[in-house]
Protein backbone atom coordinates (compact mmCIF):
# COMPACT_ATOMS: atom_id res chain seq x y z
CA UNK A 1 0.00 0.00 0.00
CA UNK A 2 1.10 3.61 -0.70
CA UNK A 3 0.60 6.52 1.63
CA UNK A 4 0.42 9.94 -0.87
CA UNK A 5 -0.92 13.73 -0.93
CA UNK A 6 -3.70 13.45 -3.22
CA UNK A 7 -5.29 16.20 -4.99
CA UNK A 8 -9.13 16.44 -4.67
CA UNK A 9 -9.62 17.14 -8.85
CA UNK A 10 -13.70 16.81 -7.94
CA UNK A 11 -15.88 16.99 -4.97
CA UNK A 12 -19.32 16.65 -6.11
CA UNK A 13 -22.00 16.84 -3.05
CA UNK A 14 -25.09 15.12 -3.44
CA UNK A 15 -28.18 14.58 -1.52
CA UNK A 16 -28.65 13.25 1.98
CA UNK A 17 -25.15 13.97 2.86
CA UNK A 18 -23.61 12.09 0.43
CA UNK A 19 -20.45 13.00 -1.60
CA UNK A 20 -18.27 11.67 -4.11
CA UNK A 21 -14.53 12.76 -4.34
CA UNK A 22 -12.50 12.04 -7.21
CA UNK A 23 -8.89 11.83 -5.64
CA UNK A 24 -5.24 12.11 -8.28
CA UNK A 25 -3.53 9.32 -6.38
CA UNK A 26 -2.25 7.30 -9.25
CA UNK A 27 -0.28 4.34 -7.24
CA UNK A 28 -3.08 3.56 -5.48
CA UNK A 29 -5.29 4.05 -8.42
CA UNK A 30 -2.96 1.68 -10.26
CA UNK A 31 -2.79 -1.18 -7.55
CA UNK A 32 -6.59 -0.73 -6.42
CA UNK A 33 -9.16 -3.77 -6.71
CA UNK A 34 -13.09 -4.04 -5.90
CA UNK A 35 -13.53 -4.43 -2.25
CA UNK A 36 -10.54 -2.60 -0.98
CA UNK A 37 -10.65 0.61 0.41
CA UNK A 38 -8.39 3.80 1.41
CA UNK A 39 -7.45 5.33 4.80
CA UNK A 40 -8.32 9.40 4.42
CA UNK A 41 -6.49 11.59 7.21
CA UNK A 42 -9.49 14.41 7.27
CA UNK A 43 -7.29 16.89 9.14
CA UNK A 44 -4.88 17.62 11.45
CA UNK A 45 -7.21 17.99 13.83
CA UNK A 46 -8.25 14.48 13.80
CA UNK A 47 -6.37 11.98 15.10
CA UNK A 48 -7.74 8.97 13.01
CA UNK A 49 -7.69 8.43 9.48
CA UNK A 50 -11.18 7.39 8.04
CA UNK A 51 -11.84 4.21 6.36
CA UNK A 52 -13.53 5.11 2.97
CA UNK A 53 -14.40 2.17 0.36
CA UNK A 54 -13.05 2.61 -3.57
CA UNK A 55 -15.71 3.19 -5.99
CA UNK A 56 -13.94 3.57 -8.86
CA UNK A 57 -9.90 3.47 -9.79
CA UNK A 58 -8.72 4.80 -13.13
CA UNK A 59 -5.50 3.79 -13.67
CA UNK A 60 -4.80 5.98 -16.93
CA UNK A 61 -5.73 8.76 -15.60
CA UNK A 62 -4.65 8.22 -11.98
CA UNK A 63 -8.26 8.77 -9.86
CA UNK A 64 -9.88 7.09 -7.50
CA UNK A 65 -13.19 7.60 -7.14
CA UNK A 66 -14.60 7.91 -3.54
CA UNK A 67 -18.87 7.88 -1.90
CA UNK A 68 -19.31 8.67 1.52
CA UNK A 69 -21.82 10.38 3.52
CA UNK A 70 -21.59 12.51 6.69
CA UNK A 71 -22.33 10.10 9.33
CA UNK A 72 -20.05 12.02 12.04
CA UNK A 73 -17.10 14.61 12.83
CA UNK A 74 -14.58 13.67 10.41
CA UNK A 75 -16.69 12.47 7.39
CA UNK A 76 -18.00 16.35 8.04
CA UNK A 77 -14.55 17.60 8.07
CA UNK A 78 -13.96 15.99 4.75
CA UNK A 79 -17.23 17.22 3.31
CA UNK A 80 -16.25 20.91 3.36
CA UNK A 81 -12.26 19.68 1.57
CA UNK A 82 -12.08 21.86 -1.85
CA UNK A 83 -10.86 20.83 -4.99
CA UNK A 84 -7.11 21.42 -5.01
CA UNK A 85 -6.83 21.05 -1.95
CA UNK A 86 -4.91 17.60 -0.43
CA UNK A 87 -5.30 14.92 1.74
CA UNK A 88 -2.94 12.29 2.71
CA UNK A 89 -3.87 9.08 1.27
CA UNK A 90 -3.16 5.41 2.38
CA UNK A 91 -3.83 1.96 0.60
CA UNK A 92 -5.07 0.37 -1.19
CA UNK A 93 -5.98 -1.20 1.39
CA UNK A 94 -7.39 -5.02 1.97
CA UNK A 95 -8.32 -8.73 0.87
CA UNK A 96 -10.75 -7.72 -2.17
CA UNK A 97 -13.11 -9.72 -3.53
CA UNK A 98 -12.28 -12.57 -5.32
CA UNK A 99 -14.13 -12.13 -8.51
CA UNK A 100 -12.14 -14.45 -10.11
CA UNK A 101 -14.43 -17.24 -11.41
CA UNK A 102 -15.36 -16.54 -15.21
CA UNK A 103 -17.81 -19.06 -14.97
CA UNK A 104 -19.85 -17.58 -11.95
CA UNK A 105 -22.67 -14.76 -12.20
CA UNK A 106 -21.75 -12.52 -9.44
CA UNK A 107 -25.05 -11.01 -8.28
CA UNK A 108 -23.54 -7.32 -6.48
CA UNK A 109 -25.99 -6.12 -3.73
CA UNK A 110 -24.98 -3.05 -2.24
CA UNK A 111 -26.89 -0.51 0.40
CA UNK A 112 -26.60 2.94 0.77
CA UNK A 113 -22.51 3.82 1.17
CA UNK A 114 -22.08 0.20 0.48
CA UNK A 115 -23.19 0.65 -2.79
CA UNK A 116 -19.22 1.98 -4.07
CA UNK A 117 -17.18 -1.61 -3.92
CA UNK A 118 -20.35 -3.12 -6.13
CA UNK A 119 -19.68 -0.56 -8.63
CA UNK A 120 -16.24 -1.01 -8.51
CA UNK A 121 -16.66 -4.83 -8.79
CA UNK A 122 -19.33 -4.98 -11.62
CA UNK A 123 -16.91 -2.15 -14.36
CA UNK A 124 -14.09 -4.69 -13.19
CA UNK A 125 -15.96 -7.83 -14.02
CA UNK A 126 -17.31 -6.23 -17.39
CA UNK A 127 -15.93 -8.92 -20.72
CA UNK A 128 -14.83 -11.82 -18.10
CA UNK A 129 -18.01 -12.60 -15.86
CA UNK A 130 -22.01 -12.39 -16.27
CA UNK A 131 -22.67 -9.62 -13.63
CA UNK A 132 -25.96 -8.06 -12.08
CA UNK A 133 -26.25 -5.18 -9.32
CA UNK A 134 -28.73 -4.15 -7.10
CA UNK A 135 -28.46 -0.54 -5.12
CA UNK A 136 -30.73 0.29 -2.41
CA UNK A 137 -31.23 3.28 -0.54
CA UNK A 138 -33.36 5.37 1.59
CA UNK A 139 -32.54 8.99 -0.05
CA UNK A 140 -31.88 10.04 -3.14
CA UNK A 141 -29.11 7.78 -5.45
CA UNK A 142 -26.10 10.07 -5.90
CA UNK A 143 -26.01 9.10 -9.83
CA UNK A 144 -27.00 9.92 -12.70
CA UNK A 145 -30.05 7.52 -13.31
CA UNK A 146 -32.10 6.43 -16.37
CA UNK A 147 -34.92 3.94 -17.63
CA UNK A 148 -32.44 0.35 -18.22
CA UNK A 149 -33.34 -1.17 -21.49
CA UNK A 150 -31.69 -4.52 -20.17
CA UNK A 151 -34.59 -7.18 -18.51
CA UNK A 152 -34.11 -8.88 -16.09
CA UNK A 153 -36.18 -12.17 -14.78
CA UNK A 154 -38.33 -11.63 -11.45
CA UNK A 155 -37.73 -8.13 -11.57
CA UNK A 156 -41.56 -6.61 -11.43
CA UNK A 157 -43.24 -3.06 -11.72
CA UNK A 158 -41.84 0.03 -10.84
CA UNK A 159 -38.25 -1.23 -11.07
CA UNK A 160 -37.56 0.21 -14.40
CA UNK A 161 -34.60 2.66 -13.34
CA UNK A 162 -30.23 1.63 -14.00
CA UNK A 163 -27.45 3.37 -12.55
CA UNK A 164 -26.65 5.18 -16.03
CA UNK A 165 -22.78 4.96 -16.13
CA UNK A 166 -23.58 0.96 -15.70
CA UNK A 167 -26.27 0.66 -17.94
CA UNK A 168 -23.31 2.50 -20.96
CA UNK A 169 -20.95 -0.10 -19.86
CA UNK A 170 -23.90 -3.23 -20.53
CA UNK A 171 -24.21 -3.84 -16.92
CA UNK A 172 -27.95 -4.52 -15.83
CA UNK A 173 -28.42 -2.94 -12.63
CA UNK A 174 -31.85 -2.25 -10.87
CA UNK A 175 -32.61 -0.17 -7.55
CA UNK A 176 -34.69 -0.83 -4.62
CA UNK A 177 -35.55 2.05 -2.09
CA UNK A 178 -38.36 2.13 1.18
CA UNK A 179 -38.34 5.68 0.60
CA UNK A 180 -40.96 5.92 -2.38
CA UNK A 181 -38.48 7.00 -5.08
CA UNK A 182 -39.42 6.83 -8.69
CA UNK A 183 -38.21 3.74 -10.31
CA UNK A 184 -36.96 1.26 -7.40
CA UNK A 185 -38.40 -1.54 -5.99
CA UNK A 186 -40.46 -1.19 -3.34
CA UNK A 187 -38.77 -2.33 -0.38
CA UNK A 188 -35.46 -3.67 0.85
CA UNK A 189 -32.62 -4.36 -2.00
CA UNK A 190 -32.17 -8.25 -0.73
CA UNK A 191 -35.65 -8.69 -1.77
CA UNK A 192 -35.14 -7.59 -4.86
CA UNK A 193 -32.31 -9.87 -5.46
CA UNK A 194 -34.20 -12.45 -4.03
CA UNK A 195 -36.60 -12.15 -6.58
CA UNK A 196 -34.24 -12.19 -9.37
CA UNK A 197 -32.62 -15.07 -8.12
CA UNK A 198 -35.67 -17.01 -7.69
CA UNK A 199 -36.57 -15.99 -11.09
CA UNK A 200 -33.47 -17.81 -12.44
CA UNK A 201 -33.51 -21.98 -13.40
CA UNK A 202 -31.92 -23.96 -11.24
CA UNK A 203 -28.93 -24.09 -13.90
CA UNK A 204 -28.20 -20.34 -13.90
CA UNK A 205 -29.27 -20.30 -10.30
CA UNK A 206 -26.51 -22.54 -8.78
CA UNK A 207 -23.53 -20.75 -10.87
CA UNK A 208 -24.59 -17.55 -8.71
CA UNK A 209 -22.38 -16.24 -6.06
CA UNK A 210 -23.44 -13.12 -4.12
CA UNK A 211 -21.25 -10.15 -3.19
CA UNK A 212 -22.72 -7.13 -0.11
CA UNK A 213 -21.70 -4.51 1.11
CA UNK A 214 -24.52 -2.42 3.20
CA UNK A 215 -26.04 -1.70 6.53
CA UNK A 216 -25.25 -4.70 9.15
CA UNK A 217 -29.56 -5.75 8.45
CA UNK A 218 -28.91 -6.10 4.74
CA UNK A 219 -25.93 -8.37 5.46
CA UNK A 220 -28.11 -10.29 7.58
CA UNK A 221 -30.67 -10.63 4.69
CA UNK A 222 -28.15 -11.60 2.47
CA UNK A 223 -26.58 -13.93 4.51
CA UNK A 224 -29.55 -15.75 4.84
CA UNK A 225 -30.40 -15.57 1.02
CA UNK A 226 -27.09 -17.17 0.50
CA UNK A 227 -28.44 -20.35 2.89
CA UNK A 228 -31.67 -20.56 1.94
CA UNK A 229 -30.79 -21.06 -1.97
CA UNK A 230 -27.19 -22.72 -0.91
CA UNK A 231 -25.13 -19.95 -2.54
CA UNK A 232 -22.20 -18.49 -1.24
CA UNK A 233 -22.13 -14.92 0.06
CA UNK A 234 -19.10 -12.69 0.75
CA UNK A 235 -19.40 -9.88 3.27
CA UNK A 236 -17.59 -6.37 3.14
CA UNK A 237 -18.01 -5.28 6.56
CA UNK A 238 -16.75 -2.33 8.74
CA UNK A 239 -15.40 -1.31 11.82
CA UNK A 240 -13.85 1.62 13.88
CA UNK A 241 -10.48 1.58 12.76
CA UNK A 242 -7.04 2.83 13.51
CA UNK A 243 -4.06 2.02 11.66
CA UNK A 244 -5.43 0.41 8.80
CA UNK A 245 -2.26 -1.64 8.18
CA UNK A 246 -2.64 -4.53 10.35
CA UNK A 247 -1.04 -3.10 13.63
CA UNK A 248 -3.43 -2.58 16.22
CA UNK A 249 -5.85 -5.22 15.89
CA UNK A 250 -8.61 -2.64 16.53
CA UNK A 251 -11.17 -3.19 13.56
CA UNK A 252 -12.08 -6.64 14.43
CA UNK A 253 -14.43 -9.03 13.77
CA UNK A 254 -15.80 -12.70 15.20
CA UNK A 255 -15.13 -15.91 12.97
CA UNK A 256 -15.20 -19.16 13.24
CA UNK A 257 -12.85 -21.33 11.64
CA UNK A 258 -12.70 -25.60 12.04
CA UNK A 259 -14.94 -24.71 14.77
CA UNK A 260 -12.77 -22.41 17.16
CA UNK A 261 -13.31 -18.48 17.58
CA UNK A 262 -11.04 -15.75 16.15
CA UNK A 263 -11.01 -12.25 16.17
CA UNK A 264 -9.85 -11.16 12.46
CA UNK A 265 -8.68 -7.73 11.46
CA UNK A 266 -11.24 -6.04 9.39
CA UNK A 267 -8.27 -3.99 7.27
CA UNK A 268 -6.16 -6.55 6.09
CA UNK A 269 -7.83 -9.69 7.28
CA UNK A 270 -11.06 -8.48 5.53
CA UNK A 271 -12.87 -6.09 5.07
CA UNK A 272 -14.58 -9.04 3.00
CA UNK A 273 -15.05 -12.32 4.67
CA UNK A 274 -17.23 -15.35 3.57
CA UNK A 275 -21.07 -15.36 5.48
CA UNK A 276 -20.57 -18.74 6.85
CA UNK A 277 -17.18 -17.52 8.69
CA UNK A 278 -19.07 -14.92 10.27
CA UNK A 279 -20.66 -16.49 13.80
CA UNK A 280 -22.79 -12.72 13.78
CA UNK A 281 -24.23 -13.18 10.38
CA UNK A 282 -25.20 -17.07 11.25
CA UNK B 1 29.62 19.14 10.62
CA UNK B 2 26.84 18.09 8.49
CA UNK B 3 23.56 15.95 9.40
CA UNK B 4 25.07 13.47 7.37
CA UNK B 5 27.41 13.56 10.42
CA UNK B 6 25.21 13.18 13.13
CA UNK B 7 25.27 10.18 14.95
CA UNK B 8 21.68 8.64 15.98
CA UNK B 9 22.25 4.97 16.70
CA UNK B 10 22.30 4.71 20.65
CA UNK B 11 23.08 2.41 23.51
CA UNK B 12 19.82 0.89 25.10
CA UNK B 13 20.89 -1.70 28.09
CA UNK B 14 23.75 -3.07 26.28
CA UNK B 15 22.16 -3.02 22.59
CA UNK B 16 23.25 -0.88 20.44
CA UNK B 17 20.56 0.31 18.17
CA UNK B 18 20.96 1.91 15.12
CA UNK B 19 18.56 4.80 15.54
CA UNK B 20 16.58 5.83 19.52
CA UNK B 21 12.99 5.54 17.44
CA UNK B 22 11.29 1.82 19.42
CA UNK B 23 7.89 0.85 17.81
CA UNK B 24 5.70 0.43 20.48
CA UNK B 25 4.20 -2.73 21.46
CA UNK B 26 0.24 -3.01 20.20
CA UNK B 27 0.58 -0.58 17.49
CA UNK B 28 2.74 -3.02 15.12
CA UNK B 29 1.64 -6.23 15.34
CA UNK B 30 4.20 -9.14 15.14
CA UNK B 31 6.62 -6.88 14.03
CA UNK B 32 6.33 -7.02 9.89
CA UNK B 33 3.16 -5.52 9.58
CA UNK B 34 4.30 -2.05 8.70
CA UNK B 35 6.52 -3.54 5.80
CA UNK B 36 2.77 -3.40 3.70
CA UNK B 37 3.77 0.17 3.60
CA UNK B 38 5.47 1.16 0.73
CA UNK B 39 8.90 3.43 1.88
CA UNK B 40 8.47 1.89 5.17
CA UNK B 41 12.22 0.21 6.00
CA UNK B 42 13.12 -1.37 9.51
CA UNK B 43 16.48 0.15 9.05
CA UNK B 44 14.72 3.45 10.08
CA UNK B 45 13.91 2.02 13.89
CA UNK B 46 16.47 0.75 16.65
CA UNK B 47 13.92 -2.14 17.58
CA UNK B 48 10.20 -3.03 17.50
CA UNK B 49 8.74 -4.30 20.04
CA UNK B 50 5.88 -7.25 18.95
CA UNK B 51 2.43 -7.19 20.66
CA UNK B 52 1.78 -8.43 24.21
CA UNK B 53 2.05 -11.64 24.17
CA UNK B 54 1.03 -14.11 27.30
CA UNK B 55 1.72 -17.66 28.04
CA UNK B 56 -1.59 -19.37 26.60
CA UNK B 57 -2.91 -17.72 23.79
CA UNK B 58 -5.80 -15.23 23.81
CA UNK B 59 -8.95 -14.16 21.69
CA UNK B 60 -9.04 -10.49 22.84
CA UNK B 61 -12.16 -8.17 23.74
CA UNK B 62 -15.22 -8.12 21.25
CA UNK B 63 -15.43 -4.47 19.42
CA UNK B 64 -15.54 -1.88 19.67
CA UNK B 65 -11.70 -2.07 20.57
CA UNK B 66 -10.98 1.61 19.83
CA UNK B 67 -12.58 5.22 19.54
CA UNK B 68 -10.95 8.15 18.89
CA UNK B 69 -11.17 11.24 21.36
CA UNK B 70 -10.19 14.68 21.40
CA UNK B 71 -6.62 14.50 20.23
CA UNK B 72 -6.00 10.45 21.13
CA UNK B 73 -7.83 7.45 21.01
CA UNK B 74 -8.57 4.95 23.37
CA UNK B 75 -8.34 1.13 23.10
CA UNK B 76 -8.90 -2.47 24.22
CA UNK B 77 -7.49 -5.55 22.64
CA UNK B 78 -7.57 -7.40 25.39
CA UNK B 79 -4.05 -8.74 24.34
CA UNK B 80 -5.15 -10.70 21.56
CA UNK B 81 -2.09 -12.83 20.93
CA UNK B 82 -1.72 -16.81 20.23
CA UNK B 83 0.81 -17.41 22.99
CA UNK B 84 4.20 -17.67 23.74
CA UNK B 85 4.96 -20.65 22.09
CA UNK B 86 3.73 -20.05 19.11
CA UNK B 87 5.40 -16.85 18.57
CA UNK B 88 8.64 -17.87 19.32
CA UNK B 89 8.64 -21.03 17.00
CA UNK B 90 6.12 -19.14 14.26
CA UNK B 91 6.62 -15.61 14.26
CA UNK B 92 9.99 -15.14 15.03
CA UNK B 93 11.71 -16.87 12.53
CA UNK B 94 10.21 -15.29 9.62
CA UNK B 95 11.01 -11.67 11.29
CA UNK B 96 14.46 -9.93 9.73
CA UNK B 97 16.60 -10.41 12.63
CA UNK B 98 19.53 -8.71 10.61
CA UNK B 99 17.50 -5.33 9.88
CA UNK B 100 17.03 -4.00 13.45
CA UNK B 101 15.84 -5.23 17.11
CA UNK B 102 13.03 -7.69 17.83
CA UNK B 103 11.75 -7.02 21.27
CA UNK B 104 9.13 -9.09 22.92
CA UNK B 105 6.05 -7.58 25.43
CA UNK B 106 5.54 -10.44 28.33
CA UNK B 107 2.31 -10.42 30.17
CA UNK B 108 0.86 -12.25 32.67
CA UNK B 109 -2.13 -12.86 35.59
CA UNK B 110 0.68 -13.54 38.25
CA UNK B 111 4.24 -13.38 38.35
CA UNK B 112 4.80 -17.03 37.68
CA UNK B 113 3.44 -17.05 34.57
CA UNK B 114 5.54 -13.97 33.60
CA UNK B 115 8.54 -15.79 34.61
CA UNK B 116 7.63 -18.71 32.21
CA UNK B 117 6.70 -16.25 29.39
CA UNK B 118 10.83 -14.73 30.40
CA UNK B 119 12.15 -18.43 29.98
CA UNK B 120 10.39 -19.38 26.53
CA UNK B 121 11.82 -15.96 24.97
CA UNK B 122 14.76 -16.25 26.40
CA UNK B 123 15.70 -19.06 23.92
CA UNK B 124 14.54 -16.67 20.92
CA UNK B 125 15.98 -14.02 18.65
CA UNK B 126 14.80 -11.37 20.56
CA UNK B 127 16.90 -9.28 22.23
CA UNK B 128 15.11 -8.21 24.91
CA UNK B 129 11.84 -8.27 26.93
CA UNK B 130 9.95 -5.51 27.65
CA UNK B 131 7.61 -6.15 30.57
CA UNK B 132 3.67 -4.76 30.66
CA UNK B 133 3.12 -4.58 34.25
CA UNK B 134 -0.27 -3.35 33.44
CA UNK B 135 -1.96 -6.52 33.92
CA UNK B 136 -4.61 -7.77 36.40
CA UNK B 137 -3.21 -9.53 39.06
CA UNK B 138 -5.64 -12.43 39.34
CA UNK B 139 -4.46 -13.31 42.83
CA UNK B 140 -4.81 -9.98 44.51
CA UNK B 141 -8.30 -9.24 43.07
CA UNK B 142 -7.69 -7.96 39.53
CA UNK B 143 -5.13 -5.08 41.00
CA UNK B 144 -2.85 -3.97 37.93
CA UNK B 145 0.75 -4.99 38.96
CA UNK B 146 2.05 -1.68 37.72
CA UNK B 147 -0.16 0.63 40.41
CA UNK B 148 1.26 -1.00 42.91
CA UNK B 149 5.44 -0.38 43.12
CA UNK B 150 5.80 -3.73 45.49
CA UNK B 151 3.66 -6.08 43.26
CA UNK B 152 5.26 -4.46 40.02
CA UNK B 153 8.41 -5.05 41.54
CA UNK B 154 7.60 -8.58 41.98
CA UNK B 155 7.35 -9.27 38.94
CA UNK B 156 10.39 -8.42 37.76
CA UNK B 157 12.33 -10.30 40.36
CA UNK B 158 10.32 -13.59 39.13
CA UNK B 159 11.33 -12.98 35.65
CA UNK B 160 14.99 -11.59 36.25
CA UNK B 161 16.41 -15.45 36.81
CA UNK B 162 14.60 -16.80 33.72
CA UNK B 163 16.85 -14.42 31.47
CA UNK B 164 19.98 -13.34 30.74
CA UNK B 165 18.31 -10.71 28.14
CA UNK B 166 17.46 -7.08 28.95
CA UNK B 167 14.39 -6.47 31.06
CA UNK B 168 12.69 -3.29 30.53
CA UNK B 169 9.93 -2.59 32.41
CA UNK B 170 6.59 -0.71 31.09
CA UNK B 171 5.68 1.81 33.46
CA UNK B 172 2.28 2.77 34.18
CA UNK B 173 0.83 6.28 35.25
CA UNK B 174 -2.04 5.37 36.49
CA UNK B 175 -0.19 4.85 40.13
CA UNK B 176 0.37 7.91 42.43
CA UNK B 177 4.19 6.92 42.58
CA UNK B 178 5.64 6.28 39.24
CA UNK B 179 9.40 7.04 40.90
CA UNK B 180 8.92 5.11 43.95
CA UNK B 181 7.79 2.02 40.84
CA UNK B 182 10.57 2.59 39.35
CA UNK B 183 13.06 2.63 42.10
CA UNK B 184 11.70 -0.81 43.14
CA UNK B 185 11.60 -2.52 39.46
CA UNK B 186 15.17 -1.35 39.08
CA UNK B 187 16.47 -2.94 42.33
CA UNK B 188 14.57 -5.96 41.55
CA UNK B 189 16.67 -6.19 38.05
CA UNK B 190 15.26 -4.21 35.07
CA UNK B 191 17.98 -2.63 33.13
CA UNK B 192 15.35 -0.63 31.32
CA UNK B 193 12.21 1.73 31.72
CA UNK B 194 9.81 2.12 29.25
CA UNK B 195 7.52 5.69 30.10
CA UNK B 196 4.69 5.53 29.86
CA UNK B 197 1.76 3.03 29.07
CA UNK B 198 -1.77 4.16 28.25
CA UNK B 199 -3.88 6.31 30.83
CA UNK B 200 -6.92 4.62 31.47
CA UNK B 201 -10.46 5.78 29.95
CA UNK B 202 -13.69 5.54 28.67
CA UNK B 203 -16.05 6.88 26.66
CA UNK B 204 -19.87 7.18 25.94
CA UNK B 205 -22.28 6.42 23.13
CA UNK B 206 -25.10 9.00 23.71
CA UNK B 207 -27.74 7.18 21.56
CA UNK B 208 -27.23 3.87 22.89
CA UNK B 209 -26.49 4.90 26.58
CA UNK B 210 -23.68 2.41 26.49
CA UNK B 211 -19.86 2.24 26.78
CA UNK B 212 -18.33 2.81 23.37
CA UNK B 213 -15.31 0.34 23.97
CA UNK B 214 -16.95 -3.10 24.62
CA UNK B 215 -14.58 -3.60 27.73
CA UNK B 216 -15.93 -0.26 28.82
CA UNK B 217 -12.41 0.65 29.87
CA UNK B 218 -9.76 1.52 27.69
CA UNK B 219 -6.18 2.87 27.12
CA UNK B 220 -5.87 6.77 26.46
CA UNK B 221 -2.82 7.45 23.78
CA UNK B 222 -1.69 9.99 21.35
CA UNK B 223 -1.06 13.72 21.25
CA UNK B 224 -3.66 13.86 24.55
CA UNK B 225 -1.61 12.15 26.74
CA UNK B 226 1.96 13.56 25.80
CA UNK B 227 2.53 16.79 28.97
CA UNK B 228 1.44 13.81 31.63
CA UNK B 229 4.10 11.60 29.69
CA UNK B 230 6.74 13.93 29.57
CA UNK B 231 6.12 15.04 33.24
CA UNK B 232 6.35 11.14 34.30
CA UNK B 233 9.74 10.62 32.44
CA UNK B 234 10.89 13.58 34.15
CA UNK B 235 9.89 12.36 37.41
CA UNK B 236 11.56 8.77 36.61
CA UNK B 237 14.96 10.22 35.49
CA UNK B 238 16.59 11.33 38.11
CA UNK B 239 16.23 7.44 39.71
CA UNK B 240 17.18 6.04 36.17
CA UNK B 241 20.00 7.80 35.71
CA UNK B 242 20.99 7.19 39.05
CA UNK B 243 20.97 3.70 38.55
CA UNK B 244 22.64 3.98 34.78
CA UNK B 245 19.39 2.75 33.67
CA UNK B 246 17.96 3.95 30.31
CA UNK B 247 14.28 5.46 29.79
CA UNK B 248 12.31 4.69 26.84
CA UNK B 249 9.85 7.61 26.48
CA UNK B 250 6.33 7.45 24.83
CA UNK B 251 3.43 8.86 24.86
CA UNK B 252 2.09 10.87 22.04
CA UNK B 253 4.88 11.64 20.14
CA UNK B 254 3.49 12.42 16.52
CA UNK B 255 6.41 15.02 15.03
CA UNK B 256 10.46 15.57 15.37
CA UNK B 257 9.94 18.62 17.93
CA UNK B 258 7.67 15.62 19.76
CA UNK B 259 10.64 13.84 19.70
CA UNK B 260 12.99 16.68 20.65
CA UNK B 261 10.91 17.22 23.98
CA UNK B 262 11.12 13.59 25.29
CA UNK B 263 14.89 13.61 24.25
CA UNK B 264 15.83 16.37 26.15
CA UNK B 265 13.92 15.45 29.23
CA UNK B 266 16.00 12.29 29.34
CA UNK B 267 14.22 9.45 26.91
CA UNK B 268 17.81 7.57 26.13
CA UNK B 269 15.40 6.32 22.89
CA UNK B 270 11.91 7.13 21.87
CA UNK B 271 8.62 5.16 20.87
CA UNK B 272 6.04 5.34 18.25
CA UNK B 273 2.98 3.60 18.77
CA UNK B 274 -0.49 5.91 17.85
CA UNK B 275 1.38 8.69 15.55
CA UNK B 276 2.06 5.74 13.36
CA UNK B 277 -1.66 5.64 12.82
CA UNK B 278 -1.92 9.51 11.85
CA UNK B 279 1.34 9.00 9.37
CA UNK B 280 2.81 5.15 8.92
CA UNK B 281 6.02 6.93 7.39
CA UNK B 282 6.93 9.07 10.70
CA UNK B 283 10.13 7.40 11.21
CA UNK B 284 11.95 8.68 8.83
CA UNK B 285 9.91 12.27 9.34
CA UNK B 286 11.41 12.17 12.76
CA UNK B 287 15.20 10.65 12.03
CA UNK B 288 15.71 13.68 9.74
CA UNK B 289 14.04 16.16 11.98
CA UNK B 290 16.12 15.35 14.96
CA UNK B 291 19.29 15.75 12.18
CA UNK B 292 18.27 19.00 11.52
CA UNK B 293 17.87 19.93 15.02
CA UNK B 294 20.97 18.67 16.31
CA UNK B 295 23.16 20.09 13.82
CA UNK B 296 21.71 23.58 14.44
CA UNK B 297 22.48 22.95 18.30
CA UNK B 298 25.94 21.98 17.24
CA UNK B 299 25.41 18.47 19.05
CA UNK B 300 27.01 15.82 17.13
CA UNK B 301 24.56 12.88 18.36
CA UNK B 302 21.54 12.24 19.83
CA UNK B 303 22.82 10.70 22.92
CA UNK B 304 24.44 14.28 23.51
CA UNK B 305 20.75 15.71 23.59
CA UNK B 306 19.35 13.20 26.26
CA UNK B 307 18.19 14.66 29.33
CA UNK B 308 19.99 18.10 28.38
CA UNK B 309 17.11 19.84 30.12
CA UNK B 310 18.11 22.92 31.58
CA UNK B 311 16.34 22.82 35.67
Amino acid sequence: MFECEARIVAHAHHAGDQHILRLEAPSIAEHALPGQFVHVRVSDCHLLRRPVSIMLADAEKGTVDLLYKVVGEGTRVLAACQVGQQLSVLGPIGRPFDLGDAGSRYVLIGGGVGIPPMIFAAVRLVGFADCVLFAGSEVAFPFALRPSTMLLPGVQGNAILSIASLEDRGIPCRLASNAGLYGCFEGHVPELARQYLMALDEAERSRCVLLACGPHPMLHAVARLGRELDLPAFLSLEEFMACGVGGCAGCVVKTLEEGREHYRRVCVDGPVFPANMLPEFA
Amino acid sequence: MTVTDIDLSVEFAGLRLQTPIVLLSGCVGFGDEYTRVDGYSHEHVGAVILKGTTLEPRLGNPPHRIYETPAGMLNAIGLQNPGARHVVEHILPRLPHDKTHFWANANGTSPEEYAEVARIFDDSPVTAIEINISCPNVKAGGIHFGNDPEMAARVVEAMRPMTSKPLITKLSPNNADIAETARLVIEAGSDGLSVINTLVGMAVDVDKRIPVIANVSGGLSGPAIKPVALWKLHQCRAIAARHGIPILGQGGICSPRDAIEFAITGADAIGLGTGLFLDPLLCPKVLDGLRTYLERHGLGSYAELVGSLAS
